[in-house]
């Protein structure tokens, strides 16, 4: 059998060790092709594809998706594409339909690459086994050669000593190890939503520090991505990292002294209210496709115009907070609250700041719980949307709670609740979505003064108005029927087994 | 699966280096090649410095599928294999109805190494009494070289007789002239002569008596892979092409 399909990586300065001497009495012949071209290494900013094990290569024309496992799928390159979805189409494009379909395919590294070939010969100048190497000088990093190892059929052996010497020689399959990290020491995976442990006996004023000391710097690590505008998740993750920190100060009641806390409130709400403007034209402008979808073909014109104003406000709102995010008062603002929850010498313990997690959790959690199903008992088709929109806080407020003391439970029990709340939440937040989409829309119809093809813009709005309308009106049927999901009686046994009756575990 | 039989009933008219090269040819061509050695004087496997197994001088070989598969050597070049065997002719008719036959345990043999080949040149002995007529009858082309001398002209009307008297199709044969010096009008009258008596037998492409040729001994590859841009390269290109285009009509 002949194997040998997988890649390898290893750091250039090991090449000498690999070419330079006999494996097995075999001599190894080391070929560099004439020419070079230029290559990127590209991946998500949350390294996804690194996290599956797979390298995006973009070498010369050509784009290669090359697996653990060995498998390389290659198709031309697009160039200048930064989403899978302005990818031409082929076996890469189809590989890649898993990633997120708003995260850029940015450049870990770039430079010229070059071909070569290692063979290794027996004493007749037979080729008995042979790689084929690809080396990748970055413009900033450390070179890389990737090696892939190629067996001659019927030289078994030869193979094996080959891959044997590579290994010796530092050769990394793909599957482990970190190539980013051999081109790039200072490379640093990104984690969106990073695992904050909290202990059942841990006070509850050390896990809220723990908690915001762990979202700051997620908040942190978008800011350049927001400030070149690489793609809608940079902001998307920094407004999720700061809400976080914020529910931690709001829902955690009593662990900071209250005069604190409420500064505290009012910075971090400071942060957030800047980038509200283009997380919604965000929102929009991704939809495009699914309004266009919702209304007949000859409304189309109208919402492209819209949101090729929605596209103006956006360039503008965006150069807004890319200033302000360069600004000296804000980064003096950020590096002071990182400072605080790093050092913790200035915080203030509240009257729960002693109690542990787990205590405080429960008691925090059943109190949501209990609130929620209060307002949800008396949802009938007549309840008035605000009350729908308590709802969907609460929920929310509960999710996060639970989120955050998830590792203080059984997973086992707490997974079951979690499920049909994530349920009840999207439910909640489709109807709500439509809701505000309504009421904006409107706004930004009867907003339109004296612009040009007003009369289109406006029918266009109007019709997709009553759709959205529509559409929340079906939600509301659906969210009775989710909350009794959530509701049922073996989920409020597990709920007050969990939470109320102090058995945990 | 193609299977093209390199023959002369004559020794030493350049069959070996023929089957060499247009085996290197399918390869380039991108077509999944077998090169198989039968002839243990003409040992095409030297070529491409494959050593001949001695496991495969056994008269129970192509008894055993396995053994068959694991004798195969890849060359120094892509889709290119060689079978280095140094095996009696007496098998000839068992191999090469077991390589045809998609029911075969061959066949399944050689999937189950993931390796089945698009074309399959043998480089056959020289000898027409004890050759099989099963080999010309499983073969899609014999590929005969002719030296244009009144010699091997009477060797050449040998084997048309043995196809007429066991009643196989003369247009399997596509002779060519081999080692053709153009200084000597012989040469040229007997090329002449020849074409005109076979209709349709004879290639156009004709390989020149080239010193890159014999060189072939020394460099131990096919002409093909180190000198394709000589004279000799280029024959044995353009005879790949017609005998490629004649397979394939």
């Amino acid at each position: 059998m002949i194997t040998g399909d997988e890649t390898y990586y290893l750091s250039a300065t090991r090449l000498g060790d690999l070419a330079g001497r006999d494996v097995q009495n075999l001599t190894p012949l080391l070929e560099w092709a004439e020419g070079s071209r230029p290559f990127a290494i590209r991946d998500c900013f949350d390294q996804s594809l690194r996290m599956s094990r797979r390298l995006l290569l973009e070498d010369g024309s050509r784009l290669e998706l090359i697996s653990a496992a060995g498998e390389v799928l290659r198709q031309p390159a697009t160039p200048q594409a930064r989403f899978v979805a302005e990818f031409a189409k082929g076996p890469v494009k189809i590989a890649l339909a898993g990633l997120s379909p708003l995260r850029a395919l940015l450049p870990v590294a770039s430079g010229m690459a070059r071909s070569g070939r290692l063979a290794l010969v027996d004493g007749e100048g037979k080729t008995r086994a042979r790689a084929e190497l690809r080396e990748l000088q970055p413009t900033d990093g450390n070179a890389v050669i990737l090696v892939r190892p190629q067996g001659l059929r019927g030289y078994d052996r030869a193979l094996h000593d080959l891959v044997a010497h590579l290994r010796d020689c530092g050769g990394t399959p793909f599957g482990a190890g970190n190539l980013y990290r051999m081109i790039d020491p200072a490379n640093t995976g990104y984690v969106a939503r990073p695992k904050i442990e909290v202990g059942r006996e841990e006070t509850a004023f050390d896990a809220a520090n723990d908690l915001i000391d762990g979202h700051l710097p997620v908040a942190r690590a978008n800011e350049q991505g927001i400030v070149a505008d690489l793609d809608t998740e940079f902001l998307h993750d920094y407004r999720v990292a700061l809400r976080k920190i914020r529910s931690v100060l709001s829902l955690f009641k009593g662990v900071y002294d209250p005069e604190q806390t409420a500064g505290l409130k009012a910075r971090f709400s400071a942060l957030m209210v800047p980038t509200g403007p283009l997380r919604d034209l965000d929102v929009y402008l991704l939809a495009q496709q699914d309004f266009c979808d919702l209304v007949p073909e000859r409304m189309h014109a109208g919402l492209d115009r819209m949101f090729a104003r929605l596209r103006d406000r956006r360039a503008a709102e965006h150069a807004k907070l890319a200033a302000h995010l360069r600004s000296k008062g804000y980064q003096k603002e950020i590096k002071a609250l990182a400072k605080l929850f790093a050092r913790r010498r200035k915080l203030l313990p509240g009257p729960n700041a002693s109690r542990a997690s787990f205590d405080l959790a429960c008691e925090l959690i059943w109190k949501r719980y209990r609130r929620i199903r209060r307002i949800a008992a008396g949802l009938t088709a007549e309840t008035p949307d605000e009350e729908v929109h308590a709802l969907r806080i609460e929920c929310k407020k509960l999710r996060y709670l639970m989120e955050f003391f998830g590792p203080v439970f059984p997973r086992g029990d707490f997974q079951k609740v979690l499920k049909p709340l994530k349920e009840l939440q999207d439910s909640l937040g489709l109807f709500n979505d439509y809701a505000v989409q309504q009421t904006r829309l409107q706004a930004f119809a009867d907003d339109l003064g004296d612009a040009p093809h007003k009369l289109d813009i406006a029918q266009s709005v109007g019709a997709l108005v009553i759709v959205l309308h529509q559409k929340q009106l079906a939600e509301r049927e659906k969210i009775a029927a989710t909350f009794a999901r959530f509701n049922s009686g073996r989920m409020q046994r597990t709920i007050r087994r969990l939470f109320h009756e102090g058995k945990g575990s | 699966m193609q299977i093209i039989a390199c023959y002369s009933n004559k020794g030493g008219v350049g069959k070996t280096a023929t089957a060499v090269n247009l085996a290197y040819a399918f390869a380039a061509s991108g077509r999944r090649t077998l090169l198989c050695d039968l002839d243990p004087q003409g040992a095409s496997g030297f070529y491409f410095r494959v050593k001949p197994s001695k496991k495969l001088i056994d008269a129970q070989f192509f008894e055993d599928d396995q053994r068959f598969a694991k004798a195969i050597r890849g060359s120094d070049y892509d889709n290119l294999d060689i079978l280095p065997a140094n095996i009696s002719f007496r098998d000839f008719d068992v191999f090469l109805s077991r390589m045809k036959n998609s029911q075969s345990r061959l066949k399944k043999a050689l999937k189950a190494v993931k390796s089945d080949y698009d074309v399959v040149v043998l480089d056959c002995p020289p000898n027409i009494s004890m050759l099989s007529e099963n080999v010309f009858h499983a073969a899609d082309a014999v590929v005969v070289p002719v030296i244009p001398t009144t010699l091997s002209q009477r060797t050449f009307d040998q084997l048309l007789e043995f196809f007429q008297a066991s009643d196989l199709p003369e247009n399997r044969i596509h002779a060519f002239f081999s080692m053709v010096q153009g200084i000597k009008s012989l040469h040229g009258e007997t090329i002449a002569g020849m074409t005109e008596a076979h209709p349709g037998r004879f290639a156009q492409a004709t390989i020149p008596f080239a010193s890159e040729i014999e060189r072939m001994g020394l460099t131990r590859a096919p002409v093909l892979a180190t000198a394709p841009g000589s004279r000799a390269g280029k024959a044995y290109q353009a005879l790949f092409e017609e005998i490629e285009g004649r397979v394939k009509a």
